[in-house]
């Protein structure tokens, strides 16, 4: 009998009881009895509560043994159905998380190295241009330019001296030329002296014939001066005719050389200064290039530190790959378990020892951790520990 | 040539990031993928270090340790633990199984460098 049942039974004797004395006692009698008809009637209400929980645990009892085991055996079955959809789909995971990682550790090795070959690539151009760590062997780009303007200034440095001492020339050529002409008018002198000597021995001669025989002797000499005049007007035609060869040449070699000397130098001039100009461009890139070097070798820092840390995050499919596992292991136990009570719950003779064994089932999960421990127990990707014996 | 180092984990990832980081630096690197081949490959080829992971299929890495420690010529070979595991109890097990130390994943690359060098030079 239930409690509610009983206390309104109690209630209704009391108001039974109250009625009654009402029409054969006075009215305090009336209210006394009333008075102890209610603390019958509380009584009876919390003695109803206490026989309600007592009944609470018998209560399945009167379930049939076969319905309890339908229930179980059914959730058994949708259980393992959940649970095998739930085991098939961490198969999943793990499967795409494997694949995933296999594509992420080989393009991250091949961006590695293409990185490291670019950096090697970049950091050779700069150390060519600038001249900075190369062999005995190796020629830097600024190096063959500062050779260049070296010869380069030394062309046009000889070329402008080529040029003056050319000029210095033609003006000693000039005062050859003058000291020729003053040899020519020291001829005209000589033949002029030759011709008058000439004449004198003409007029000696003649004053000699007209000396009759004491003559003869002196018409002798003054035919041998006459000869001698005319030896030396011979010898001195014949250097005219040399100093005149002399003075041609003269004047041919002056207008060779007068053109060396003259030879524009704008060209050489304006190739010299393009070449220093070139030489402090090429400086300033070269700065730039060794300010690119410099960069290169931060930004190589900062891949390698870049590179550090993907390889710690790339380790993390082995992580959640024992995590996934170790769910799974738990999914499989929640399903023997429930699968395991069902039977036992089934296999019993009552329901009392079935519920008992299948509890016992149940209370087997609590020790997954003990059988098989997680082995990860970290909750970042933070490095670990290390320790050494 | 530089010094072998044998890895032996039976994640692809783990042997490959290894191989990755050591090999930059000059080690050659031999992979195994679970306790048995990681035997197989040390008496295969002299390692001068080991670098094995714990829980792997077939062979775990604490009985790698013990077979590899009955070995004359990896008597006093390092050998490192790489692994997850972190318990002091996990720890203990290594040590008395004759590891030479435990390096608890993920690992970072400049330190499992440290250690190599300083285990192995």
């Amino acid at each position: 009998m239930s409690s509610r049942k009983f206390a309104l039974l109690i209630l209704a004797v009391a108001l039974l009881v109250s009625v009654v004395a009402w029409w054969a006692a006075p009215i305090w009698r009336v209210v006394a009895i009333f008075v102890v008809a209610m603390t019958v009637w509380y009584l009876g209400t919390r003695f109803g509560i206490e026989q309600n929980n007592a009944q609470a645990t018998i209560e399945p009892s009167i379930l049939h043994r076969d319905e309890i085991a339908a229930m179980m055996n059914g959730l058994a079955t949708e259980g393992r159905t959940q649970c095998d959809a739930s085991l098939g789909e961490l198969e999943r995971v793990k499967d795409l998380l494997k694949e995933a990682i296999e594509q992420l550790i080989s393009s991250f090795s091949s961006m590695n190295a293409h990185i490291e070959k670019q950096r090697d690539l970049a950091l050779s151009i700069a150390s060519g241009m600038t001249g900075e760590s190369l062999g005995d062997s190796e020629v830097s780009f600024s190096d063959f330019v500062l050779d260049t303007s070296k010869t380069m200034g030394a062309f046009v440095d000889n070329t402008i001296t080529t040029s003056k001492t050319a000029m210095r020339l033609v003006e000693t050529m000039d005062v050859i030329d003058g000291s020729v002409k003053s040899i020519l008018g020291i001829l005209g002198e000589i033949e002029a002296i030759a011709k008058q000597t000439n004449l004198l021995a003409l007029n000696a001669a003649i004053e000699a014939a007209r000396a009759g025989e004491a003559g003869r002797g002196f018409a002798v000499v003054a035919d041998e001066v006459r000869a001698l005049s005319q030896r030396t007007n011979h010898f001195s035609q014949q250097i005219r005719g040399h100093m005149d060869a002399v003075h041609g040449s003269l004047t041919d070699a002056h207008g060779s050389i007068y053109s060396v000397a003259s030879m524009d130098m704008n060209f050489a001039l304006t190739s010299k200064q393009r070449v220093q100009e070139t030489m402090t461009r090429i400086a300033a890139m070269n700065e730039n290039m060794a300010g690119a070097a410099r960069e290169i070798d931060f930004h190589a820092g900062q891949v390698g530190s870049g590179v550090n840390t993907a390889v710690t995050a790339l380790q993390f499919q082995d992580m959640t790959s024992q995590l996934i596992a170790h769910a799974q292991a738990r999914i499989e136990a929640i399903r023997t378990a429930a699968e395991d009570s069902a039977a036992a719950f089934s296999a019993a003779n009552d329901v009392a020892s079935g519920l008992a064994q299948a509890t016992e089932h149940m209370q087997a999960l609590a020790k997954v951790d003990s059988k098989r421990s997680n082995p990860v127990s970290q909750d970042s990707m933070g490095t670990g520990d290390i320790e050494l014996f | 040539m530089g010094k072998v180092v044998l890895t032996v984990d039976d994640s692809a990832s783990i042997r490959q990031m290894v191989a990755f980081t050591l090999k930059s630096a000059g080690y050659e690197v031999v992979e195994a993928v679970d306790g048995e081949d990681g035997l197989a490959k040390a008496k295969n080829k002299a390692a001068d270090l080991v670098l094995t992971d714990q829980n792997m299929p077939k062979m775990d890495g604490l009985t790698l340790i013990k077979s590899l420690r009955g070995l004359p010529q990896y008597r006093s070979t390092p050998i490192l633990m790489l692994t997850t595991e972190s318990s002091d109890a996990m720890k203990a097990a290594g040590k008395s199984a004759g590891a030479t130390g435990w390096l608890v994943k993920p690992f970072d690359p400049q330190k499992l460098l440290e250690v190599v060098k300083k285990v192995i030079g």
